[in-house]
């Protein structure tokens, strides 16, 4: 066996399950692109959070990267669901969450994370920021904190947002 | 899967200098790379040039279909602008979902400063009553200013800011001329 660290390839990332949440066509477009040329084996699209909910307990999917506004449900309330699905029942209470959005204020990052986001990356999107951000979110073992209501990371962490360039 | 009952530094600050409630568990959950890969999986794991190359050469395909629709979305936009004023709330949802977009996606085709412009549209509608739409000045300036960005790639930064310098005074300047007579 070798000892070398695992590579971030194609032949990696063609094991995972991607659900894309997000309700802009283009957007829609650039994600699931960008997600195939990492060679993600299989991306499924829900075009807000209501359906990206009944997609999560149906696909089973191994990471989520959502939009935050949408309607009728937007990511975070999704996001919200999730976590509180918590243990046992949900498809995979573990799934991290990338959150994708255009609002860039310390608020709206607090307010992510407090719904139990895992990452949250500002627009606009960069190759460099998803393929890091995919890449950290695969590789680091999490801490999770679980409570009869909630099961994610804790809402007490401090959480930076990811811009491209940084 | 590890599962303890004691504090963890990864839980926050007031974790560690609490008593954690008994009902409060803390788990660490292995990574999807162990639990892919098993024994396999060798930490940490390595970037590879390869895929960032790929995807960069995907954005780049990408690029000219979005700068066609990018310059329809504007035409939109500056045909927008007149209903919202009247009160066409069809067109305010259809002029801030466009400007929506482009500033999530203008940056990443390589037109940030049409991203920057539609960003200041944004959070300018994010706030806007019905007075302001009626008024219909601030958005205007914002259309003709994302129009202008995209007809002159090349403009100096430095006109840039003072342009959105600008409509910032502007912005305030209108609301605080209604203020003021209100």
């Amino acid at each position: 066996m070798s000892n070398e660290p695992t590579r971030a390839d194609a032949d990696f990332f063609r094991r995972l399950k991607v659900l894309v949440v997000e309700d802009s066509a283009e957007m829609q477009r650039l994600l699931t692109a960008l997600l195939a040329s990492m060679g993600i084996g299989h991306v499924v699209v829900a075009l807000d959070g209501e359906r990206g909910l009944a997609a999560f307990h149906s696909e089973c999917p191994d990471i989520i990267i959502t939009d935050g506004a949408m309607t009728p449900m937007d990511g975070f309330e999704m996001t919200r669901r999730i976590r509180a699905s918590g243990a046992g029942l949900a498809a995979n209470p573990d799934v991290p969450i990338l959150m994708i959005s255009g609002h860039a204020g310390r608020e709206n990052v607090a307010y992510a994370r407090d719904q139990g986001v895992t990452d949250y990356l500002v627009k606009p999107l960069s190759a460099e920021m998803l393929y890091e951000a995919i890449v950290a979110t695969v590789s680091r073992p999490v801490h999770f904190v679980e409570t009869p209501d909630y099961r994610g990371p804790s809402p007490r962490r401090t959480l930076d947002a990811r811009r491209a360039g940084n | 899967m590890e599962q303890r009952n004691i504090t963890s530094r990864l839980a926050g600050r007031d974790a560690v200098t609490g008593e954690t409630p008994p009902d409060v568990r803390f788990i660490r959950v292995p990574s999807i790379a162990e639990r892919k890969l098993g024994a396999d999986y060798v930490a940490p794991m390595r970037l590879d040039p390869r895929v960032l190359d790929q995807m960069q050469s995907t954005i780049r395909t990408l690029e000219t279909k979005y700068a066609e629709a990018l310059s329809a979305q504007i035409s939109m936009l500056q045909l927008l602008v007149e209903p919202s004023a009247k009160g066409d709330t069809e067109a305010r949802s259809r002029l801030y979902s466009l400007s929506h977009d482009m500033r999530g996606l203008a940056g990443t085709f390589g037109f940030p400063l049409v991203g920057r412009f539609a960003d200041s549209l944004c959070r300018y509608i994010e706030h806007c009553d019905d007075e302001d739409w009626r008024d219909g000045s601030v958005l205007r300036f914002h259309v003709d200013a994302i129009r202008d960005a995209i007809d002159n790639p090349g403009t100096d930064p430095a006109i840039t800011m003072e342009t959105l310098n600008a409509l910032e005074r502007l912005i305030k300047a209108t609301r605080g001329n209604r203020k003021m007579a209100g």
